[in-house]
């Protein structure tokens, strides 16, 4: 490794985080990926996957564009099913059960795995609604469980106090980290197990980023949650777990601090240290 | 610099000259249309001088009176072949069509007369104009005003004098009062009796009912027998209150002079209303305008549609296009859902869209014919045979009327609204879809609650178009329910207020019937104008609510800017 390339790598020392010393073997397991192969028609994205998400942990995804990251990531709530001639083998196991069995209501396994995409998507209703939709859904109708919900799920994503005057007013109106921030309490309402995060923060400003950063490292105490990232630096910073993905292959996952420092294969440490990607 | 025509063509110039000019046509082209109905229907209203004059035509001596309406150039050759004496050199005359009213007295209410062998023309301020329930307008001079047969008060001569004055003002208060009567009467005959000849008829229906259903109970045909005496004994009074009104409002005549100086006597209850048109000053016109226009819009057509308004038509077009809406809206909205949403794309959705497209090019005349021999005689057939056997052999629903030109009309635009929706559900942005379904919503809750909400304003557009479409249509409904006089309003007093199966009458027809079916077609001429001005006027204004409410849907459910 030459002194120029090292200067690309990510000095994890310089970053605060838990000094905790985290082990894969000691976890709960929330999500259990065994040998998941997906394809889009005749060409082949994932070509088996074998992996473990822990549960109250923040598991980050890194590699290139188009190395299927994100493409895993929605098949945790089966959010593939919309693509056409999308073809799944394999299975996923929450809490022991197989998430792509025949018995299984898609609907509730997104209420128990929630998503939050890339681009802020709030419904066109007021900021007030967007969060109440998945109770709504739900079916349920009691104002004052609604109005605890919703302002629980605000103050958890930070976005209480910025919006608490104007509630009923249109989400559209936000700015967009804090429609980010809206679509994660929306998110975070229906009290979901583990949170998706499809690069939550790659269309906002560094500004907003740093509040959805802090406001994961919040989540994880009550969440399992599931990053997508193009940028290393964040995947280093909030994450516990990292998995290095390329070309449809789960190259090396292990903890962020060993994947990022002492990374065991060749693939991963050109990645991170910016030799290509 | 002089600039070459390629180099000036390069810098696009031309082509910005060519769109606008394009433009410049089309706007030239609509507000030249507008204006010229707009002149020609609003000047009809204008109170016009009425000129006396004589007409010396071969040695015969005739007085005239009445109003100039239009005058046009007739070649002199065509007037030596028809035999009047044009003198050498002249090139064409000048012939004037003059409005003399007085039908009941000289037969016709318009004649043409050369401006040349007219003489004398005077404006006398003592001519009255007399607008009358039948035989149309009365110009001439007042002479005296009888009552009961006897004279009260009368006037010779032509001058403007108090006492002549005075007489006016007698003949004015009592129009009023016989207005007022009429007023009494129509209350009475269209109101009341009305509605007392529809419990009737449906009493009538309910015993022929039971009689079908075989019912011998004789306690249910006594209740029957006991409302209809009610019901007879009420018709009995009212019919009593008529006799009397009537009695009343036949109690004054008017008498007058006309152009051949005969004195004639009519009935002043025959007035609608009377004025002296040379005497107005201009505010007194301006008055009599709005008047004559609210006149226009407010009330019902006279004398085979060609006096009076037209209310009964804004109002069944209005109507019309109101249940049209209700209707195709669901229809449109739900089939392009399915389209779109649900169906599996591929060969077969193709094939159907681009039948609901070639749909919308269907001509109109074919909707009609199929929607009278589908909707009218097939479906309304058996719903009569269903539901109404009792009013048989007369149709109810199995004969033209409101609900079958409404589902005509629906049928007609349902393909602009499926593809209007379409247009919109394509445009939803896949991400807002997928931030409901990823919280667990299912695919019909994420329509109903998402979708279809920020859709709101393309189904709009659609409605809109289909709007626009249908108020202006008139072909098929001449099949399906419009006809040229309708006795009542399709939606009254009388339960259950909204009588879907009765015919009724629409701008467009009216135009048509009043313009080429009418028996005074010098008369009706400026009507079509004002009855074609209207009818702009009633779609542009159904086109700007719809317009309004798709303008505030879109202000909710602006889509996401990203």
């Amino acid at each position: 490794m030459t002194s120029e390339a090292k200067t690309h790598a990510i000095d994890i020392s310089t970053m605060q985080r838990d000094s905790r010393i985290l082990n894969l073997e000691e976890e709960t397991i929330a999500l259990k990926v065994n040998d998941l192969k997906l394809s889009y028609g005749d060409n082949e994205a994932l070509h088996g996957i074998d992996m473990l998400i822990p549960k109250n942990r923040v598991t980050a995804f890194i590699g290139p564009s188009g190395c299927g990251k994100s493409t895993l990531l929605r098949c945790f709530n089966r959010m593939n099913d919309l693509v056409d001639d999308c073809h799944i083998n394999g299975e996923i196991l929450l809490d022991e059960n197989n998430i792509y069995d025949r018995s299984v209501d898609i609907a509730e396994l997104r209420r128990r795995v929630g998503m939050v995409f890339q681009k802020p998507n709030p419904f066109p209703k007021s900021i007030y609604e967007n969060v109440a939709y998945g109770l709504r859904i739900q079916g349920v109708t009691k104002k004052r469980v609604i109005d605890e919900t919703v302002e629980w799920a605000l103050k958890s994503a930070a976005l209480w106090d910025e919006v608490k005057d104007r509630l009923h007013e249109s989400a559209l109106g936000m700015s967009g980290g804090q429609q980010q921030r809206l679509v994660i309490a929306r998110t975070i309402a229906v009290k979901p197990e583990v949170l998706l995060l499809d690069e939550p923060a790659s269309a906002l400003d560094p500004i907003s980023t740093l509040k959805i950063e802090e406001l994961i490292h919040e989540l994880k105490k009550d969440f399992t949650i599931v990053i997508v990232t193009h940028n290393m630096q964040q995947a280093a910073r909030v994450s516990d777990y990292t998995a290095f993905m390329y070309m449809g292959d789960m190259i090396e996952f292990g903890v962020t601090d060993t994947l990022f420092t002492n990374p065991a294969k060749k693939q991963t440490e050109d990645y991170i240290t910016g030799r290509y990607g | 610099m002089r600039q070459s025509f390629s180099e000036w063509s390069k810098t696009g110039a031309p082509w910005v000259w060519l769109n606008a000019g394009a433009v410049a046509i089309c706007l030239i082209m609509v507000v030249g249309l507008l204006t010229l109905i707009a002149i020609r229907g609003l000047g009809h209203f204008w109170p016009a001088d009425v000129v006396q004059a004589t007409y010396v035509d071969q040695g015969n001596s005739l007085r005239l009176i009445g109003e100039k309406v239009q005058a046009e150039d007739v070649p002199a050759t065509q007037l030596r072949d028809s035999g009047v004496d044009v003198p050498e050199g002249l090139e064409s005359m000048q012939r004037n069509l003059i409005k003399v009213g007085n039908r009941d007295h000289g037969g016709t209410d318009f004649i043409w007369v050369l401006d040349d062998l007219i003489t004398d023309r005077s404006k006398p301020e003592m001519l009255f104009t007399a607008e009358r329930r039948e035989w149309g307008n009365f110009y001439g001079y007042l002479r005296g005003i009888k009552e009961d047969g006897k004279l009260v008060t009368s006037y010779e001569g032509y001058e403007k004098t108090d006492e002549y004055l005075a007489l006016w003002a007698t003949l004015e208060k009592r129009i009023e009062r016989a207005l007022d009567i009429y007023s009494d009467i129509e209350d009475i005959e269209k109101g009341r009796i009305g509605s007392i000849n529809y419990k009737l008829e449906r009493l009538r229906l309910q015993e022929r009912s039971l009689q079908l259903k075989n019912v011998t109970d004789p306690a249910k045909y006594k209740k029957i027998d006991q409302q209809r005496a009610a019901l007879d004994a009420e018709y009995e009074g009212l019919q009593g209150d008529l006799l009397a009104l009537y009695e009343e409002f036949n109690r004054d005549s008017v008498t007058a002079e006309i152009a051949s100086g005969k004195i004639v006597e009519f009935k002043v209850a025959h007035i609608v209303r009377a004025f002296l048109p040379n005497d107005m000053g201009l505010g007194g016109k301006i008055v009599h305008y709005f008047a004559k226009i609210w006149e226009f819009v407010s009330t019902d057509p006279r004398e085979a549609n060609t006096e009076g308004g037209i209310f009964p038509a804004i109002f069944g077009t209005v109507l019309m296009v109101i249940i049209m809406s209700v209707i195709v809206t669901p229809f449109g909205v739900v089939a392009a859902v399915y389209l779109r949403e649900y169906a599996k794309q591929g060969f077969v959705t193709r094939v159907i869209r681009i039948a609901v497209n070639n749909l919308a090019g269907v001509p109109s005349i074919v909707y009609g014919v199929f929607g009278l021999g589908f909707f009218v005689y097939f479906m309304g057939g058996h719903i009569d045979d269903a539901f109404f056997p009792e009013a048989k052999p007369a149709p109810t629903f199995g004969t033209p009327g409101l609900m079958w030109a409404s589902i005509t009309l629906a049928l007609l635009t349902v393909p602009v609204v499926i593809v209007a929706t379409e247009e919109g559900l394509t445009r939803i942005p896949r991400a807002t879809r997928e931030g409901s379904l990823a919280l667990g919503a299912t695919k019909f809750e994420t329509l109903i609650k998402i979708v279809i909400p920020m859709a709101s304003p393309a189904i709009m557009t659609g409605v809109i178009l289909a709007i626009a479409r249908a108020a202006g249509e008139v072909a098929p409904l001449m099949l399906v329910g419009v006809v040229k006089l309708a006795p009542s309003l399709p939606l009254d007093m009388n339960y259950p207020f909204l009588h879907l199966d009765q015919k009724f009458m629409h701008l467009g027809f009216h135009i048509y019937d009043v313009g080429f079916q009418s028996p005074n077609v010098e008369a009706a001429r400026p009507l079509v104008y004002a009855t074609a001005l209207l009818l702009v006027a009633v779609i542009a204004a159904l086109n700007l609510s719809a317009i309004a409410i798709r303008n505030h849907l879109r202000e909710k459910y602006k889509a996401l800017e990203m």
